[in-house]
């Protein structure tokens, strides 16, 4: 028989969540407390950007229905509580809605309906809500933002917190939640309900370690003459590391989930007494890298006044909308006596707090007159720039090109200053190393993990 | 930083204290220039040290004037100094909580942090162990908690320029040994980078944090950490009659200052500082003692 599964929260993880489930062949109910947004859906206009998102829903769209009415809760056979959780500006996550959906949730579902939380929560959280015969479970998500239906589709395995994991296999779980999770293919890891919440925080800590030594490492690259562009292929061959490590430099941390994670884990050691000068570490690295293209923009200047400057992209990584702690947007802030010029494939110059920008309308046409150009997010379209091009169209030749989407021979025979992290800085201009190792790989901001 | 004029504009007036040392003589010179009223006071006024200063520099006060604090008895090596530029800043204390003070300006010190940390950053623990630096973290304190107008805490590197008063190890003192056809001397090979910034850039970055009513803390540095013996090169290089650089034995282990300088850049985007190459012209040029 043919599983019914309910996902309440039609946000970015709720959609994402319930096309997977519906490609997986279950017939999925997408429930939302928000009239509106179920019109929406119902409507097949879907609030959110993911690669193949839109195919998924429109091939599954049969075995999806829609509701406003916690009613249709009580058929299903299992139940998924996935609202995004927001999160302020220091990272603190607001479960509120949580809370409320699962108490909703209770009062519709029968007692014996296994009912998942999907939504990230901090340690204690599902303790602390329980529900009748113990039938309430935590299943980590990592989501991240660009790839969330690749994520969603082929998971590498699935945590799940009960309230006593006996010994710790999938036979702890009840029947609907084992068959649709064995349905994916993939290791089913049981667990005490705090290990697993914190084993959705430990992930994102772990990226941040790796991400934080690899940014300090390119930063220090560029003050020795090495390149760090040719230490990762090394580093990559180290089975200790690993072929998929986050050791490519970026501009720090950004898209608040690991940011989130992060926060929780320095307020949860301030509570516990534990040392966490690590952790704080990370988000001072973050923040410092941040400010990497400000601090070489003005470094490469050579004392010259700017008039113009042309930034393209604004989203924090390629293949999303999402804005949360962009750099781009640090980056506007720090530029207000100049006009800038900008271009995003998806995100609107307005998202810019600037007095003075224009936008273009193409990557090119953002380079018109400007002094200098920054290219902020490492969208596929700007790989395929020219630099003959952009130097025809610039009237300064700095180009701060952090994640070295432009090839960097053929900025040089266009007589552009190209700026890459992790290059040596005094002679980065003349060197012919072949960036071919890179194009291939994303050498983007931390993928986010929600 | 944080500015609270969205344009600049000239301050009412501007009493500073400290006026006859090499930063306040300089920034006065530099809102004259900017035909901003300027109440200079030196020790000669008021000796700051006194048990009546705050009495005495309240009555000099008007509302609406902008304070900036630079004077001390530097640099602050004992007890006794450090008790002494404590009382001057319970002067300025007294005195400010009394007067609708228009902004305050503190003009501290790079001190204030502890040596080896790099790369330094406002953010950086102001925790220095050094009686210099605790004076000045101390006063900050001070005004901090009883100042009740905007308050800005500048923390400067390395100063230099022609009429600085002071002979110490750098490049006031390379320029002087040259000029007098003597040899530059380094400690060790002069290895130790510093953060050097001209006077003048230090007055420009005063008056603008004037003129934008600005309140936060910043460091005052360029960015830019040359070597000793690259400054003294420089020197060398500069002035015909220098004799040769020496180095001497090395007694003290080596330490370096970097600063992260983003938040300058953040909160002034169109100042450029002047570079070591081109203070030294500068001070070269202004020097009586060419």
């Amino acid at each position: 028989m043919t599983l019914s599964i309910a996902f309440v929260g039609m946000t970015h993880l709720g959609i994402c969540s319930a096309v997977a489930a519906a490609e997986h062949g279950a017939n999925v109910v997408c429930v939302h407390f928000d009239e509106d947004r179920i019109r929406e859906l119902r409507s097949g206009r879907l609030p959110i950007s993911e690669p193949r998102l839109d195919e998924l829903f429109t091939a599954n769209r049969e075995r999806m229905q829609f509701s406003s009415d916690a009613t249709v809760l009580a058929q299903c056979d299992l139940v998924y509580i996935a609202p995004d959780v927001p999160t302020d500006s220091e990272g603190r996550s607001d479960v509120r809605l949580v809370e409320s959906l699962l108490e909703q949730v209770d009062a519709a579902v029968p007692g014996e309906t296994p009912v998942v939380i999907l939504s990230q929560v901090s340690p204690g959280f599902s303790r602390s809500h329980p529900r009748r015969n113990g039938q309430l479970f935590y299943q980590v998500e990592t989501l991240i933002f660009g790839r969330a239906m690749e994520r969603a589709l082929y998971p590498e395995r699935f945590i799940v917190g009960c309230i006593d994991p006996d010994d710790g296999k999938p036979s702890a779980l009840p029947a609907p939640l084992r068959e649709f999770l064995e349905g994916f293919g993939c290791p089913i890891l049981c667990m005490r309900y705090e290990s697993a919440e914190l084993a959705k925080i430990s992930i994102n800590v772990c990226l941040a370690a790796s991400l934080s030594a690899a940014n300090t490492l390119a930063e220090l690259c560029e003050g020795v003459g090495a390149e760090w562009s040719e230490i990762v292929p090394a580093l990559r061959l180290d089975r200790r590391i690993g072929g998929y490590a986050y050791i490519e430099a970026g501009l720090g941390i950004a898209g608040g989930n690991i940011e989130r994670d992060l926060a929780s884990v320095i307020r949860l050691s301030r509570q516990a007494g534990t040392s966490a000068r690590v952790i704080e570490s990370f988000v001072e690295n973050s923040h410092y890298r941040r400010d990497w293209a400000l601090r070489t923009l003005h470094a490469r200047s050579g004392g010259r006044r700017f008039a113009r400057i042309a930034v393209l992209g604004i989203a924090y990584k390629p293949d999303t909308a999402s804005t949360k702690n962009s750099p781009a947007l640090e980056l506007a802030r720090a530029l207000t006596p100049f006009e800038i010029s900008t271009y995003d494939p998806l995100v609107p110059a307005s998202a810019l707090e600037h007095a003075r920008v224009r936008p273009a309308t193409s990557a090119l046409d953002a380079c018109s007159d400007a002094d200098a150009l920054v290219i902020m997010t490492p969208w596929q379209e700007f790989r395929e720039l020219k630099p003959v091009d952009l130097a025809q169209r610039l009237r300064g030749r700095l180009v701060i090109d952090p994640f070295g989407v432009l090839d960097r021979n053929l900025c040089r025979e266009a007589g552009l200053d190209h700026q890459l992290l992790g290059s040596p800085r005094a002679t980065s201009a003349s060197r012919t190393i072949d960036h071919d190792v890179h194009r291939g790989t994303d050498r983007s901001r931390a993928e986010d993990h929600a | 930083m944080e500015h609270l004029n969205s344009t600049a504009e000239n301050p009412l007036r501007t009493v500073v204290l400290g006026a006859s040392g090499f930063v306040g003589k300089s920034l006065s010179s530099r809102l004259g220039a900017a035909g901003a009223p300027v109440l200079p006071l030196s020790s000669k006024e008021i000796d700051l040290c006194k048990a009546s200063a705050g009495e005495e520099l309240r009555l000099r006060l008007r509302d609406g004037d902008a304070l900036v604090f630079v004077s001390a008895i530097a640099p602050c090596k004992t007890p006794a100094s450090l008790i002494q530029n404590l009382a001057m800043a319970r002067a300025v204390c007294v005195a400010a909580a009394e007067v609708e003070l228009a902004q305050v300006v503190y003009i501290s010190s790079d001190a204030v942090y502890r040596d080896g940390v790099n790369p330094v950053s406002e953010s950086s623990r102001a925790d220095s162990d050094s009686l210099h630096g605790v004076m000045h973290r101390a006063r900050e304190v001070m005004l901090s908690t009883t100042v009740r107008a905007p308050l800005a805490v500048l923390r400067p590197s390395l100063l230099y320029g022609a009429a600085d008063p002071h002979n110490g190890y750098g490049p006031n003192r390379f320029r002087r040994q040259a000029a007098r056809g003597e040899k530059i001397v380094l400690f060790g090979e002069g290895e130790e980078q510093r953060d050097h910034v001209l006077v003048d850039d230090v007055a420009e970055v005063i008056y603008r944090v004037l003129a934008r009513r600005s309140l936060g803390t910043l460091n005052i540095a360029t960015g830019r950490s040359p070597s000793f013996r690259e400054v003294a090169q420089i020197v060398a290089a500069l002035d015909p009659s220098s004799g040769p650089i020496e180095a001497t034995p090395r007694k003290l282990p080596i330490v370096h200052r970097h600063f992260d300088i983003t938040e300058m850049l953040k909160t002034f985007p169109d100042f450029r500082y002047t570079s070591i190459e081109d203070g030294l012209v500068k001070s070269r040029a202004d020097s009586s003692d060419r």
